[in-house]
């Protein structure tokens, strides 16, 4: 072994940054409230906002800034605003649900982080723009993302997984896409608030018929 | 000729918009000269993509053989789905469904778009809201294939699943719910798998085309051999992944059979003739570029290994099924199956097999529900224990059923005949004997499950009291022309066709 | 210019001597955020000084073990602090006689020692602590393996002098996410050892969600003014690892000079008390967790823990 080399402010600011985008997955997966749960959401996405800004200012890419910008305003208010508009017509349910103990949930996180990172490793990928180990971060982002949509069973979690899980996707776009042309990185954005119209249409509409925002009702359809 | 592709791209748009705010009738005549209309203008570009590409609109808009197989496909169930829907909509009886008290209001802005204010189906706003969201679907299944993106490819079918899981919803039920739910979660994750492909192979491209330019298909595929293969190999199964998800591969396949068998009939149709192959289309435009770039063997295992797990699931599953749209959903399963291992085969023949069963497919399987939504609306239910006598009481849907589901499980003379025996003959000329066995195996349990159950509720004898005759003209209209266009396949496919298939299928090859 | 040995000297006499008076300080803030007056500042020494005084009891069922215990369990309290950088920010003769694992197994055995003592009591209280402070003491443990590891692998060693000048070369060293979340899973780590919120109320009088204080509930005498004094010490101890390995490795002498070495002595405790400050207010902010959900604290704490290694394994293996 030998000593690690100096890896730089700015390589260990955005780590830091991504290493902070994964925290709040896994506390997306522990955290009880689902006001908690968006507002972690938003969080996320505001320090996703912070790395986009800091890319661009360090590697001179002005469009990631407006990126920044959109991500701020969509997903840091807007996207968050919308899902506490439709919670705020459930009095029930403010407690989501978990199907397994939070520390079996979190294991099992760790170990899809473990096998991200460790896939990642694998691979010969270079960035001009992040780290490295951001990529294997964005990664574990994503595959525990999946874990909160699996093991979380309210329908509020599972659309804020989902979001999230494009937020992992955003991190690992800067990593090795940093300059993906822009108008697909707008279409991205506007999609994705499409998407959130939808979720909060169907959590909307699923309460209305269940009076419950816990997916275990959702059991009729099988075989 | 790229004039044709910016009309695809805008009309219907625009009369998605105009529907939203008008009376039935208007939007259903709206909706069926759009949809004839836009079969004609994919018609129209047939013979010009024989020899060379169609571009347009700086050339983010693209059409070569390949997009216009499946834009064939897609328009053709376009038109036929919008002349069954004006007789699905305006019968005189529903079909069953459990309607709860949706007497709740919730106001806000979003009230405009959502479905906060329940709409009844019958009620005005429902169908306002369901022709719109049937061109807006259209729309957006035609529009996948003619953009020159790859990115753009993965937003276009991003919104299909946005647009189709309102659509799946839009009866209020709560299994209509659940399986939205189910759906769009599902898919959604899968997209998010696919959005990762598409990250993965813009950094294979910027390796050899330097960062910051557009995903276009030409310079990615002339590209592709310099890529790192590794890379490559990646983005290739986090395509095949992620896009088979929304084609209902197994084991991504479990939104499939809910949303297929929980949503109006004409919104099903869409879903199982086009969505499904319009995730094909993508996972196509990946394979290309993953043959130049690692060769032909590695895609192929990956297509074969899916293909045969998810034919052999379904064709399990197809002898078990109670419920008629889900048996026909299962069906759907296994043709996307049937799909990914003639690919699999990559000789030429197995390849226009391949295209041939996309086509068939649409038709055939858009017939098929179309005859379920009329013997629901006969008999109100559809439980296939409970369907007794559909050939007596419908004198031309059911035989049309019938005829329709001989031609899903492959009964000659129709169009899944020939594209299957294609397939079968083009894998044992490559030779892959172990393959074309399992695939034959699947394709003969999956027509013992579909025939028995089929000919059980169609040709036994009617019940007591129950009423004789059609509900509409259009349903039977729209059957008939699915099913002239399945046995046209099967029996003479024109010539033009014939030549665009083989030049389709030359691009799926491996390069000259 | 002092002599090794006294430096040496100094450190177990800084630790020994200084440890009540820490947890008399942060006794104080402790009743002042509370808003009470509190006792003085001085307060635990009177009270060892009163135990010392005190005739020792026995339980009948116990044997020798009992009475050696505490001994074993003050002489290792008194072996770590000769083991890790607290005074002075390069290693002293002794400092090399362990590595950070060997700390850790000292401390370790100094618990171990107890929970022995109070298992062969036969008391309830005392056997139920000792049990749950072996559950929870091997839950945390592989947090402090994956510790160990991100300073092996930062530093190549298994030197804590080495990871803290490690930190104190740059800043971006000092900012390495490793380095961050090890100091944040080690600052967990300290949480549950010295019983403090959400792990323990460390203050509590129930036996009933007691941990660490029930295992001492039979002793008296000079023996429980060891295992008090003790204690005290072992809070300094982890405290000055966090502080001085990870979190905050500044202040300490460069040189045996004797005005920067005495000058190291304050800067030393007031880092604790700085610490304990901190701890205090987290303390009085969050509510304890359930016994039977302590396991997502350990849980968070390896995942911390984890993600270091991970973050280095992918970027410089």
């Amino acid at each position: 072994m030998h000593p690690t080399p100096d890896p730089g402010t700015f390589s260990g600011i955005t780590e830091g940054l991504a290493a902070l985008i994964l925290l709040t997955e896994f506390a997306m997966l522990r955290s009880a409230m689902l006001r908690s749960q968006v507002r972690l959401y938003s969080f996320q996405s505001l320090v996703v906002a912070a790395l986009a800004s800091a890319v661009a200012a360090a590697r001179g890419i002005p469009d990631l800034f407006i990126l920044a910008g959109l991500t701020l305003v969509l997903k840091v208010i807007l996207i968050p605003g919308i899902i506490f508009r439709v919670m705020r017509g459930s009095k029930v349910d403010l407690a989501g649900s978990h199907r397994l103990n939070v520390a079996t949930m979190i294991f099992i996180g760790i170990s899809v982080s473990v096998f991200g990172f460790l896939a990642v490793e694998g691979l010969d990928i270079h960035s001009a723009t992040l780290p490295t180990p951001a990529l294997g971060t964005a990664v574990a982002v994503v595959l525990v993302s999946f874990v909160v949509i699996i093991l979380r069973g309210d329908v509020v979690s599972q659309a804020v997984g989902f979001f999230s899980l494009e937020n992992g996707v955003s991190v690992a776009s800067l990593v090795v896409a940093a300059g993906l042309p822009f108008i697909v990185e707008v279409a991205f954005l506007v999609d994705l608030l499409v998407a959130v119209v939808v979720f909060g249409v169907l959590m909307r509409v699923h309460h209305m018929k269940a009076d419950t925002l816990s997916t275990d009702v959702l059991d009729r359809l099988k075989g | 000729m790229g004039a044709i592709l910016v009309v695809i791209l805008v009309m219907p748009v625009v009369v998605g918009l105009v529907a939203w705010r008008s009376s039935p009738a208007l939007a259903g005549g709206l909706t069926v000269s759009a949809g004839v209309a836009t079969f004609g203008l994919a018609l129209a570009l047939v013979p010009g993509v024989g020899s060379h590409s169609v571009l347009a609109l700086d050339s983010w808009l693209r059409a070569d053989a390949l997009s216009v197989v499946f834009l064939v496909a897609t328009a053709f169930l376009y038109a036929v789905t919008s002349i069954f829907a004006v007789g699905y909509l305006h019968g005189p009886k529903r079909e069953p469904r459990e309607v709860l008290d949706g007497s709740r209001r919730l106001g806000g802005p979003l009230n405009l778009i959502t479905f906060s204010t329940p709409a009844e189906p019958g009620t005005l706003l429902y169908s306002q809201r369901f022709w719109a969201g049937l061109n807006f679907f259209a729309w957006s299944m035609a529009v996948a294939p003619i953009v020159n993106s790859l990115a753009l490819l993965w937003v276009a079918i991003e919104i299909t699943t946005v647009i189709s899981a309102l659509l799946v919803a839009i009866d209020n039920t709560e299994g209509a719910t659940e399986a939205s739910w189910k759906y769009v979660l599902i898919a959604s994750m899968g997209l998010g798998i696919a959005l990762v492909a598409t990250i993965v192979i813009y950094y294979a491209g910027s390796t050899v085309l330097g960062s910051g330019y557009e995903l276009f298909f030409d310079p990615l595929l002339r590209a592709a051999p310099r890529f790192p293969p590794g890379i490559v190999r990646l983005a290739f199964v986090l395509a095949v992944l992620g896009y088979g998800t929304k084609m209902g591969l197994f084991p991504v396949h479990t939104w499939l059979p809910d949303a297929h068998s929980e949503a109006p009939t004409p919104v099903s149709a869409l879903l199982s003739g086009s969505l499904l192959t319009i995730a094909f289309y993508a996972i196509l435009r990946y394979y290309q570029i993953a043959i130049r770039s690692v060769g032909v063997a590695f895609p192929r295992e990956v297509l074969l290994a899916f293909g045969i797990a998810s034919l052999v699931l379904a064709a399990l599953y197809l002898l078990s099924q109670r419920d008629l749209k889900r048996l026909f959903a299962y069906s759907s399963i296994e043709h996307m199956g049937i799909l990914m291992i003639g690919m699999s085969f990559g000789v030429t023949i197995a390849v226009v097999g391949v295209l041939i069963h996309v086509l068939a497919h649409a038709a055939a399987k858009a017939t098929a529900f179309f005859g379920a939504g009329s013997v629901m609306r006969r008999l109100g239910t559809k439980d296939m224990t409970q369907i007794r006598g559909g050939i007596g009481l419908l004198p031309w849907s059911g035989p049309m059923l019938v005829l329709a589901i001989l031609g899903l499980s492959a009964a000659p003379p129709f169009g899944i005949f020939r594209s299957e025996f294609l397939i079968v003959y083009g894998g044992l000329s490559d030779p892959q004997d172990v393959a074309v066995a399992i695939l034959v195996a699947g394709v003969t349990m999956a027509f013992f499950g579909l025939s028995w159950y089929g000919t059980q509720a169609m040709v036994t004898p009617a019940p007591e009291g129950a009423i004789r005759g059609e509900t509409s003209g259009w349903i039977v209209a729209a059957m008939l022309v699915g099913l002239i266009a399945l046995a046209m396949l099967g029996i003479h496919p024109p010539a033009q066709l014939d030549h665009l298939l083989a030049r389709a299928a030359a691009e799926l090859g491996p390069p000259r | 210019m002092l002599p090794a040995w006294l430096a040496q000297v100094l450190q177990v006499l800084t630790v020994a001597l200084g440890a009540p008076l820490v947890s008399g300080v942060i006794a104080k803030i402790e009743a002042r955020l509370q808003g009470r007056r509190g006792p003085r500042v001085l307060q635990p020494y009177y009270d060892l000084a009163k135990l010392f005084r005190k005739e020792t009891l026995m339980p009948e069922e116990s044997s020798w073990v009992f009475l050696a215990a505490p001994v074993v369990a003050f002489t290792c309290y008194l072996i770590v602090p000769l083991l890790i950088p607290e005074l002075t920010n390069f290693g002293l003769p002794l400092s090399y006689t362990a590595d950070i694992l060997g700390g850790a197994f000292i401390l370790a055995l100094a618990g171990f020692s107890v929970s022995l003592a109070a298992a062969e009591t036969g008391a309830p209280y005392a056997q139920l602590g000792s049990s749950r402070a072996m559950t929870f003491g091997a839950l945390i443990e592989p947090s402090i393996l994956f510790i160990t590891f991100v300073v092996g692998i930062v530093t190549s060693t298994d030197l804590p002098f080495v990871e803290a000048a490690a930190a104190r070369s740059s800043l971006s060293q000092a900012i390495l996410p490793a380095h961050l979340l090890a100091a944040i899973a080690f600052f967990l780590v300290v949480i549950s050892d010295t019983g403090r919120i959400p792990v323990e109320t460390h203050a509590s009088t129930t036996e009933l969600g007691m941990i660490d204080e029930g295992r001492t509930l039979e002793w008296s005498g000079p023996p429980f003014a060891l295992l008090k004094w003790g204690s005290n010490m072992k809070q300094v101890i982890l405290y000055v690892i966090l502080l001085d390995v990870f979190a905050a490795p500044w202040g300490l002498a460069g040189s045996l000079a004797a005005g920067s070495v005495l000058l190291a002595i304050p800067i030393l405790l007031g880092k604790a008390v700085g610490v304990g400050a901190v701890l205090t207010l987290s303390d009085n902010t969050f509510s304890k967790l359930r016994l039977f959900k302590l396991t997502e604290f350990m849980a968070a704490a390896f995942l911390l823990a984890v993600l270091a290694i991970l973050t280095l394994y992918v970027g410089y293996a």
